[in-house]
């Protein structure tokens, strides 16, 4: 990039910081850097700038590659939360799209410094990965490329089965029992409402013996931590390693799976905002602005097989703030029956700007859409469920529910737990010898079995003793209890 | 400043990663072979040297819930209403042994390779094929005519004029010089005193002598002719056939076309056949493929009728196998051809024994090898394979869990095949490509 393109850019930048103050967003500094397309796809491709090889990220960095060089989508933007906040552009975008990515980046910078779910995770992943690259070249060298490989497949395969809520500062399993069972020495802590509680019942010593013995003290949904920690094999501190350092990632993403669509929603929002201010302040010109206008509808246009997140976030909070704008929330006007005065509704409270930003402090997808997602949105992004039907030799999808109703209650039920089936380590000591029972939290959908058979095969790596699955299956008009059985002999349904 | 340009010298990790990944999808793809190799849009390609086949086994597992069936589904936006068909894609192929219940379309990974790469795959797997270590029948072809060497007699036609002058030049320049020694004339008058008497050499010294080539004749001066020929200067080329040494094979595939012979059973002879050819063609220069089809009665058909068409009819093996010897007699003399006569049917054969004789009779034109593939079902009468066993010697073996029948039959290598399912065809080609 030549030197003026670069201070142009610094320009940008210094003005769009101004702008986003103006505008009352709160951000962390941002630092931006240009890099080739190449090194785009691979951060892409690896979601860390420099992090560990797999073949899974080569993959995606082949697929990253095909579509840019197909010109499907150019790469938008990456930005990391960490502080100082990274982003990076691509050297090839024309001047106007690395503005626009400019102030996208600043409104993902003000909601991962404001959103509550992105506060404990941590800011050094950058770092913390690059170091993690290093280290695994290091096991590659000393324990094999395969022994590395098998174990970075087994922990990616459960990499999402990890706790998100969980503290990070972990209980031990001694603290879990004394707060299970109440067997501390003293009482607890004085909390305000403690008198409310009833005190914990008496506990036989015969039974003590045996809660003293079962681990997990209570069900966990930490499969990933659990085993890490706790498997008969038992792991040497290289896997462990390797595995934790997959859990460290998946923490520091799961926020961003949470919050897909408010987070880009709310980027997009103030990013059309920001470039309108650019223009109107004659840094864009007219025919920069317009040549933005074409790329921004890109970015938010329709997809018939997917929610586009941009397009969907940013609509809901334009429809939020207008809501809160003219007082048509809340049950007063909930009970307004008559049509007229529905329609004219308007309190002039001008709450709009508050509210939105109070939710993208507080939200995640799952509730923000069950929250906010009403018919007029749905109406006017024409949202739809569609489904596959067999047609000769295709399967074709058709599009089978419109009514927005139900369009919402599928889409909050697709974001529920975001989509990851609830999968509980119950027993790490089934039947006194170590072996692992795990129960699936049936939520009213099955499990995929072919991902599921190959999945505990993964697991009973790490654990190294038989695995069991407890699930559901379809059975007549009901479900009926499934229990998958992985060993040496490879995965089976178990028969009792 | 905020936005800067580092510097990332550092070498791609994609690249690397992504080749690992490949690496992978061979893997699977070799480990998958058996239904790889009878996927029908391999067999019904057109011409394409690429192929998409399904890879199992180097996806991303986690735990992900189910949507019933192959089916998807999801969400979309934009313009529609129920009904509204927003796309299609192409169902996975039938037969492919998927699990019950399927996994979820969009996850199933498929990628392209090359066929060129998956017979490489298939020969690495197989071991060197037998083929390869027979001795191959190698056979001249004519590609033309090739001019040769340069010779002073010939016809007319093969003149080579450009040499021709040639060498009138430098026999012109050789007098010359000979003339200027001898006379100490001039070179002008010596070049003159041999244009004057056409080339003579022995006239020229004497008008030289003479002093007459300096006298008006000589006016023409500059204006040098070319040389006349002589006889001596002629130069003619002599022509050579160009032949190639050349390695032929020729398969006769013949197949019972009878009702019995249902789509299934004749795709399966298809797949082999597409196989087979593309194992002989890395092996000799020119292949070739005939078609017999037979009933009662056989006839050379062409591919299409050979594999689409059936007729009514019963089944009369022996028919195939006269036609094949005669086509040997009449274009395939396996003095210049490796032969391979093929044979598929069911089993079914109303005079087995006169089968085993024509057969016989095939035999003794030494082809090859000879394969018989017989496709079982549940109702299949196994007439043949029985009478090949008791006349033929056949002998059931095993490979791999899978059994086939081999012999020989004086030098020739008998091969034959029980194939009952898709998945029986790999074997079947090991068997047909590496033992006899």
């Amino acid at each position: 990039m030549e030197k003026r393109d670069l201070e142009r850019l610094n320009e940008a930048d210094r003005l769009i910081q101004e702008i986003g103050a103006d505008l009352g967003l709160d951000c962390l500094p941002q630092e931006f850097d240009v890099v080739p397309a190449q090194k785009m796809l691979e951060i892409m491709a690896y979601r860390l700038p420099v992090n560990f090889s797999h073949w899974s990220f080569g993959r995606d960095y082949e697929i990253e590659r095909t579509r840019f060089e197909h010109g499907y989508g150019v790469p938008y933007e990456v930005v990391f939360n960490s502080d100082p906040s990274r982003a990076y552009l691509m050297e090839t975008n024309p001047f106007p799209i690395q503005v626009l990515v400019i102030a996208h980046v600043y409104g993902h910078n003000d909601f991962m410094k404001n959103s509550l779910h992105f506060q404990k995770s941590r800011r050094d992943m950058i770092t913390s990965a690059s170091e993690a690259a290093s280290r695994f070249r290091q096991y590659e060298h000393d324990f094999g490329a395969d022994a590395v490989e098998r174990m970075i497949d087994a922990g990616m395969a459960i990499q999402w089965n990890i706790d998100p809520d969980a503290d990070k500062k972990r209980e031990s399993e001694e603290e879990a029992r004394e707060r299970l069972y109440g067997w501390h020495k003293s009482p607890p802590a004085g909390g305000k409402f403690d008198d409310l509680l009833p005190p914990a019942p008496p506990i036989a010593t015969e039974q003590k013996r045996e809660l003293r013995k079962k681990t997990p003290p209570e069900p966990t949904v930490d499969l990933l931590g659990y085993v890490t920690e706790h498997s008969p094999r038992p792991l040497v501190e290289w896997e462990k390693d390797a595995l934790s350092t997959i859990r460290a990632q998946s923490e520091y993403f799961m926020p961003y799976r949470r919050t897909k669509i408010m987070n880009e929603g709310w980027a997009t929002y103030w990013h059309q905002r920001i470039m309108r201010r650019l223009f109107e302040e004659k840094f864009l010109s007219s025919e920069e602005h317009g040549f933005y206008n074409l790329y921004n509808a890109r970015v938010k246009a329709h997809n018939p097989r997917s929610i586009n997140p941009y397009l969907l976030g940013s609509t809901m909070f334009e429809s939020i703030e207008d809501r809160w704008n003219r007082g048509r929330h809340g049950q007063k006007f909930s009970e307004i029956e008559d049509a007229d005065v529905r329609r004219s509704w308007d309190t002039a409270s001008m709450k709009g700007r508050e509210k939105i930003f109070q939710v993208r402090r507080t939200h995640m997808d799952w509730f923000f859409v069950d929250e906010f997602l009403d018919k007029d949105i749905v109406d006017e992004l024409d949202l739809f469920v569609y489904a596959e039907q067999e047609r000769d030799a295709y399967y074709e999808s058709i599009v089978e529910v419109v009514d927005w109703r139900r369009v919402k209650e599928y889409l909050v039920g697709n974001l529920m737990n975001w989509g990851i089936p609830r999968i509980e380590v119950v027993d790490g000591n089934y039947r006194g010898s170590s072996q692992l029972y795990l129960r699936h939290v049936f939520e009213g959908m099955p499990l995929e079995d072919e991902y599921c058979r190959k999945t505990l095969e993964h697991i009973y790596t790490l654990w190294d003793r038989p695995v069991f699955l407890e699930t559901r299956e379809p059975y007549l008009d009901q479900f009926r209890k499934k229990l998958y059985m992985a060993d040496e002999d490879g995965v089976h349904v178990h028969e009792e | 400043m905020a936005v800067v340009q580092p510097d990332y010298g550092t070498a791609p990790r994609g690249n690397t990663d992504a080749a690992r990944h490949r690496q992978k999808i061979r893997e699977a793809i070799r480990q998958n072979l058996p239904d790889i190799i009878s996927e029908e849009s391999i067999i019904t390609r057109n011409a394409k040297q690429i192929v998409r086949v399904p890879v199992r086994g180097v996806k991303s597992y986690h735990f992900i819930h189910s949507r019933g069936g192959e089916a998807g589904g999801g969400f979309g936006s934009g313009e529609s209403k129920q009904g509204t068909v927003i796309g299609r894609r192409p169902k996975p192929a039938a037969g492919r042994p998927g699990k019950p219940g399927g996994e979820p379309g969009i996850d199933y990974l498929e990628t392209e390779i090359e066929i060129e790469e998956l017979l490489e795959m298939m020969l690495e797997d197989l071991g060197l094929p037998n083929l390869q270590k027979k001795q191959v029948q190698q056979n001249t072809t004519t590609e033309g005519w090739t001019f040769d060497s340069i010779e002073k007699a010939g016809i007319r036609p093969r003149l080579d004029k450009k040499r021709s002058v040639r060498e009138a030049i430098k026999r012109v320049e050789s007098f010359v010089a000979l003339l200027m020694r001898e006379t100490g004339r001039s070179e002008e008058e010596c070049r003159r005193a041999i244009d004057i008497s056409e080339g003579d050499l022995v006239k020229a010294r004497q008008l030289l002598d003479a002093g007459e080539a300096g006298t008006a004749q000589g006016a023409v001066s500059g204006s040098r002719r070319p040389p006349s020929l002589e006889s001596s200067d002629l130069r003619f080329r002599t022509i050579e056939e160009k032949v190639k040494e050349e390695s032929n094979a020729v398969v006769l595939a013949m197949m019972d076309v009878s009702g019995s012979m249902d789509t299934m059973k004749k795709y399966f002879a298809r797949s082999f056949y597409f196989w087979m050819l593309s194992f002989l063609r890395t092996i000799y220069e020119r292949v070739e493929i005939r078609f017999i089809a037979h009933t009662t009665e056989a006839k050379l058909v062409d591919e299409h009728e050979f594999f689409h068409k059936g007729e009514s009819g019963g089944t009369q093996c022996y028919s195939a196998y006269d036609l094949a010897a005669e086509l040997i007699d009449v274009e395939y003399p396996t003095s210049s051809w490796n032969v391979y006569p093929f044979h598929f049917s069911d089993g079914e054969d109303w005079d087995a024994d006169r089968t085993v004789q024509s057969l016989r009779q095939l035999l003794s034109h030494e082809v090859a090898a000879f394969g018989y593939g017989e496709i079982q079902t549940e109702y299949s009468s196994s007439v043949l394979m029985k009478a090949f066993e008791e006349n033929l010697g056949l002998k059931e073996g095993e490979s791999n869990g899978w059994s086939y029948y081999d012999g020989r039959w004086k030098e020739t290598p008998l091969m034959g095949v029980i194939i009952r399912q898709r998945q029986d065809l790999y074997p079947a080609l090991r068997v047909f490509l590496g033992t006899g």
